[in-house]
């Protein structure tokens, strides 16, 4: 086996509550890595077109890649496929916690989820025994995250469901410890199994190739990211809302559902604002981490937990024209441990209070107002009353409520906080990415509009190239399976101290985004490994990985996902943005919104796809993409 | 003609307001003078807390030209990078 796989599959059907080790494909492995990219080549080939994915032919596929279970800064992420309820293409998702690590030490690196239950069940793996307990979960059934965790104990790592994976929220997500995977919908697959935990332990080691390199560079590498302005120092003192000023600013911050991207109050709820009120502590649940983004914060009648990321704190915040901090501190708490994911929470009850201002619903919800927010979200996770309509996202409901044109969703999956109408490429990104609305599949809006090097963000150029580069990149990231955070640390220190006002940045700037396929050629380049990335896979596996290496996989990797949707039904036409981004200004100087069909086509062409976005034979034939 | 200056959390912080309204400066060049100015004494805090931003107008970032005139009712930012997601 290559060194740093497990080399086991493990399969478990939850209808005859069997299971069987079955050995890793080391071909398959070479051409995807693992994670993500391993876990939809199984979906792919698993299940046939067509399945409802929250019936029992839809497997829930755990996978981790040949980085997690080693000392790699930021190596404790495991991915989650199946078929997504809420978007019915490719369901991904990412999570950080203590799960993947325990797959790992358990020999496991895929664990896949099959049938359904009758009762509420949970697994407890012992990978030293090479045994699987299928244990009676009622007594669980109905707990949130944090109790239910708290009730499995500490000896083990987990990954569980809320009362919204339960009862089928369709953006419910899967939680390990304080993090969650929390979109398309992946804990209301686990509980349509009625699968509330698993639970693993074991105590394998995993083997390295080159296990001194290994140590000696990360060591270098975990001094280079503590010195590193990101990660050692925003990212460390303020977590991912230190971000709210500087979305405010250039005018991206969702606000009011979308009508703006502006709040004159959106200080309140940033990273620095917490840090001089209410921030606790520091959370740094996520195992080999050296960033710690995660905020400790206290909640009225619950305590100290973990505080909100920047994409919560946006869409329960200023979305909704909320700036209390209490009060998005309280509903992400709730959202953590209910299990259902912040980003379509926020955007859909942004949308239901903008249906009541339209008069087309009555949610009782306004702008501005905290009343009865609390108490939705928890009839959201349990279906009662109108949280049954919220509980399906912002694309059901407008289909029964109308106000199409100002839901905000793509595919189906709710938009991340980054408006597209003051971040082109981000847009490209949104309406391209197969799972959707979603900004961590390439985070493209980093060279145009929050980084310290950014181009002109409403200019055309590059913004078709950017994606295609960063989307096959998360591609890769997100199947060995690291947290994207770590590219942050690829900007080096001296770059983050330019003044924006100087010749130089503006010089580099200029060619940056004049360099077109240039840009393109490099990242293509298979000279020698370069990033960490590239070096740990090799000192890992013994393999010679580069930037080139890593674009192609994840261009694999993209093209896989893209013949899955289409072979689920999606088509090019889902390639777009709500209309609000494409014909609604929030810029003085535009009358118009995102200008997504005049980059379209430039990224399909650079994609190696046809005029309607179907990939080409030779596009598939060159990446060695089986359909 | 009137102008709404935002500060960053640092700025804000160090001159205890959030906002300048700022009457009759229909440059950037100017709103950034009267900006340090209402600093006082403090000018040093103002340049060392702004040394590396941007000046950002209504969104757009705009410290390529400093001269470019203002409209009645523009806002101006200023603009620190940041990481996050």
């Amino acid at each position: 086996m290559i060194k740093g796989y497990a080399g086991r599959i493990l399969d478990v059907d939850l209808g005859n509550r069997s299971f069987a080790f079955r050995p890793l494909d080391e071909d398959t492995a070479r051409l995807y890595l693992g994670g993500k990219g391993y876990g939809t080549r199984l979906l792919y080939d698993l299940t046939p077109p067509g399945i409802d994915p929250l019936g029992p032919e839809n497997p829930l596929i755990f996978a981790t890649g040949p980085l997690n279970g080693s000392l790699a800064p930021q190596s404790n992420r495991f991915a989650v496929i199946c078929k997504s309820p809420l978007t019915g293409g490719i369901g991904s998702g990412a999570c950080g916690g203590s799960f993947a690590f325990g797959l790992k030490k358990a020999g496991i690196d895929i664990l896949i989820v099959r049938n359904q239950s009758a009762t509420p069940v949970r697994l407890e793996i012992d990978g030293d025994r090479d045994s699987v307990t299928f244990l009676d979960a009622s007594d669980l059934w109905g707990q949130g995250a944090r109790a239910t965790q708290a009730a499995l104990g500490k000896g083990r790592n987990h990954a569980v469901i809320g009362p919204a994976g339960e009862n089928l929220v369709l953006y419910a997500g899967i939680v390990s410890d304080e993090r969650i995977a929390g979109r398309t919908g992946v804990g209301a697959v686990m509980g349509s199994k009625h699968l509330k935990a698993v639970s693993v332990t074991g105590t394998r080691k995993l083997e390295l190739e080159d296990p001194e390199k290994f140590n000696d560079y990360t060591k270098w590498l975990r001094k280079l990211f503590r010195a590193h302005p990101v990660l050692g120092e925003k990212l460390r003192r303020y977590g991912t809302m230190g971000i709210v000023n500087t979305t405010n600013a250039r005018n991206i911050l969702p606000t009011r559902n979308f009508k703006l991207g502006h709040h004159p109050d959106a200080m309140d709820v940033s990273g620095e604002y917490l840090e001089d009120h209410g921030l606790v502590g520091v959370k740094s649940s996520c195992i080999h981490c050296p960033v710690a983004c995660g905020r400790e914060v206290t909640v009225e009648g619950v305590g100290r937990v973990k505080g909100p990321e920047y994409e919560t704190a946006a869409l329960l915040g200023p979305n909704l024209e909320i700036t209390d901090l209490r009060w998005v501190n309280e509903w992400n708490e709730l959202a953590d441990d209910l299990g259902m994911d912040s980003i379509s929470l926020g955007v859909t009850l942004g949308f239901a209070m903008e249906l009541q201002e339209k008069s087309l619903l009555q949610s009782g919800l306004t702008f501005g107002d905290a009343t009865g927010i609390s108490a939705m979200i928890r009839d959201i996770a349990h279906r009662r009353g109108l949280g049954n309509d919220l509980a399906d996202g912002v694309k059901r409901m407008s289909e029964r409520h109308g106000g199409a044109d100002f839901a905000m969703h793509v595919k189906g999956l709710e938009l991340s906080a980054y408006d597209p109408r003051g971040s082109y490429a981000q847009g490209v990104e949104y309406a391209t990415t197969s799972r959707g609305g979603c900004h961590v599949q390439g985070a493209s809006m980093y060279f145009e509009s929050t980084g310290p090097l950014t181009i002109d963000p409403q200019s055309l150029r590059l913004k078709a190239e950017i994606p295609v580069v960063q989307q096959n990149l998360a591609c890769a990231i997100n199947s060995m399976v690291l947290c994207i955070f770590t590219t942050y640390g690829m900007i080096p220190k001296q770059v983050h101290e330019l003044d924006p006002k100087s010749r130089l940045y503006r010089t580099i700037t200029y060619f940056f985004e004049r360099s077109g396929p240039m840009y393109r050629l490099i990242t293509k380049l298979k000279l020698r490994p370069l990033t960490w990335f590239e070096q740990w896979l090799t000192y890992v596996t013994g393999q010679t990985f580069t930037s080139g290496h890593l674009q192609e996989i994840g261009e694999r990797i993209f093209n896989l996902e893209r013949m899955y949707n289409l072979r689920e039904g999606l088509t090019g036409a889902d390639d777009t943005l709500p209309h609000r981004m494409r014909h609604e200004s929030t810029f003085p100087h535009l009358d118009s919104g995102h200008p997504l069909d005049q980059l379209l086509p430039t990224y399909y062409r650079i994609r190696g796809w046809d005029a309607r976005g179907v990939p080409l034979q030779r596009t598939l034939d060159r990446l060695k993409v089986r359909t | 003609m009137s102008i709404t200056v935002e500060l960053t959390y640092d700025l804000a912080k160090a001159l205890g307001v959030r906002r300048l309204e700022l009457e009759g400066t229909p440059t950037l060049r100017q709103v950034l003078q009267a900006t340090r100015d209402s600093f006082g004494t403090e000018g040093a805090t103002f340049d060392k807390l702004t040394r590396v931003t941007a000046l950002v107008v209504n969104g757009v970032i705009a410290s390529r030209s400093q001269d470019t005139p203002l409209q009645d009712g523009d806002r101006v930012s200023f603009l620190k990078a940041a990481a996050g997601g």
